[in-house]
């Protein structure tokens, strides 16, 4: 029996692996966040990293005193954000208030991406947070829907 | 001559009784404002009297007299130690075996807001600055909760910093991705986070354990935090911070409408800064 198991565990390891941590194929994602995955692997990723992972050390200042791009996957804190303050951070940028400098850090894309566009890439980022997190940041959505709704 | 002197006695006898009546109950007030108990924190009400939490309980003091408010009951005999006034003026208070309690004025009455709390170690709370409705806890390892319903659901948000929070803020500081900040005051200095629970980070380098924490709402890159009795201050986020010079250990500090900074000592005073900068006693 040993004799099998090791060229099994070869054959197996790779294949568990690739589903635990690698992100979904396209082919098998739905429409939108296919869109969005694209979109944000040609405008985020540079950034924020090709699998979400962020900048190293980005919860420290970097040497130009900006806190550098956070990541957008489970390690990150983009889940706590709600949908509408995630596409106000897209559509007009973000400039950390004690950062060094006064460019904004994250640049606005409202005149680069539709609004559509920008829902892609939401979408798309929901992917790369566990399922805790897409509660939470869905009871985040619903909260600033009814406390911005009028009475 | 006997009778001159009687009606001399007489005399100074009524004016001492006269003048023991006239100022007793200020010696009483005295007495009560100031029981050399150390202050163990501060706020204030609607109409701005200072509320004044030492062991010997809860007071509310203005510029002519001084009430008790009752503590809230406990079977364990257990002592708040953290208070706070919410964007609506409520009152809560919170500590160790306690729990979470809110007082209505209107009934004199201590509501308890600790049905959907994990257990009641509180050891710090905050309100937030402009949403009336939401309030945070501090459950030790249990981490931080929130609720935005008036302590009706607690919601457990986040871990906390790293060290454990003794001290506790919320700011509406402008340059938050929501509504505002978070200040916890450390066993190790002064931690910050947007109340997005984004992350916590380091509140510039001001090291030791904070025992209180508070910002001025008319100017909110003001915060102030008090180190092992030292009161500093930070007049940028808590980016910077600068110590500043009183004469006793300070044990809390709140910001009161009238007086403006208003510190509690170790030996039971409370002192603001007159038009000149100096610490002087509060309503005297």
């Amino acid at each position: 029996m040993n004799k099998w198991f090791v060229p099994l565990v070869l054959l197996v390891a790779p294949a568990l692996l690739m589903a635990g941590g690698a992100p979904p194929n396209s082919d098998s994602l739905p429409t939108e966040v296919a869109k969005g995955r694209q979109i944000y692997e040609q405008y985020c990723a540079a950034c924020h990293g090709w699998q979400g992972e962020g900048a190293a050390n980005w919860n420290k200042p970097d040497e130009k005193g900006e806190m550098p791009p956070p990541p957008h996957d489970e390690t990150g804190h983009t889940w706590r954000h709600s949908d509408a303050m995630l596409f106000r951070m897209i559509a007009e940028g973000w400039r950390h208030p004690f950062n060094k400098t006064d460019r904004l850090a994250m640049p606005a894309f409202e005149d680069t991406l539709t609004d559509e566009e920008i829902q892609w890439v939401i979408e798309y980022l929901r992917t790369l947070w566990t399922d805790d997190q897409r509660r939470y940041q869905q009871n985040e959505s619903q909260d600033i829907n009814q406390a911005e709704s009028p009475s | 001559m006997k009778t001159m002197v009687y009606r001399l006695n007489s005399g100074v006898s009524r004016l001492f009784l006269f003048a023991l009546v006239a100022v007793m109950p200020g010696l009483v007030q005295a007495e009560s404002a100031n029981d050399a108990q150390a202050v163990k924190a501060l706020a204030t009400d609607s109409s701005g009297a200072l509320l004044v939490l030492r062991d010997s309980g809860l007071l509310v003091l203005d510029d002519k007299t001084a009430a008790d408010i009752p503590l809230p009951p406990s079977d364990s005999g257990a002592q708040p130690r953290s208070m706070a006034k919410g964007a609506d003026e409520r009152l809560y208070l919170a500590g160790p075996g306690l729990g979470i309690w809110r007082y209505e004025y209107a009934s004199e009455r201590w509501h308890s807001l600790n049905d959907t709390l994990p257990d009641l170690g509180i050891t710090a709370i905050a309100a937030h600055a402009t949403q009336p409705e939401t309030l945070y806890a501090y459950l030790g390892e249990g981490g931080m909760f929130r609720s935005r319903d008036g302590g009706g659901e607690w919601v457990k948000v986040d871990g906390g910093p790293r060290e454990p929070v003794q001290a506790f803020l919320h700011s509406d500081m402008p340059g938050s991705m929501e509504s505002g900040w978070l200040f916890a005051g450390t066993t190790r200095g002064v931690a910050r986070s947007m109340d997005c629970f984004c992350f916590w980070g380091d509140a510039g380098e001001l090291r030791g354990a904070v025992t209180a924490i508070d910002y001025d709402p008319s100017a909110p890159e003001n915060v102030y935090a008090v180190i092992e009795g030292q009161l500093h201050h930070s007049s940028d986020g808590g980016e910077t911070w600068v110590g500043l010079e009183i004469p006793q250990a300070i044990t809390a500090l709140t910001f009161s409408p009238k007086e403006g900074l208003v510190v509690g000592t170790e030996n039971g005073d409370l002192l603001s800064r007159n038009a000149s900068g100096e610490w002087v006693p509060v309503h005297e």
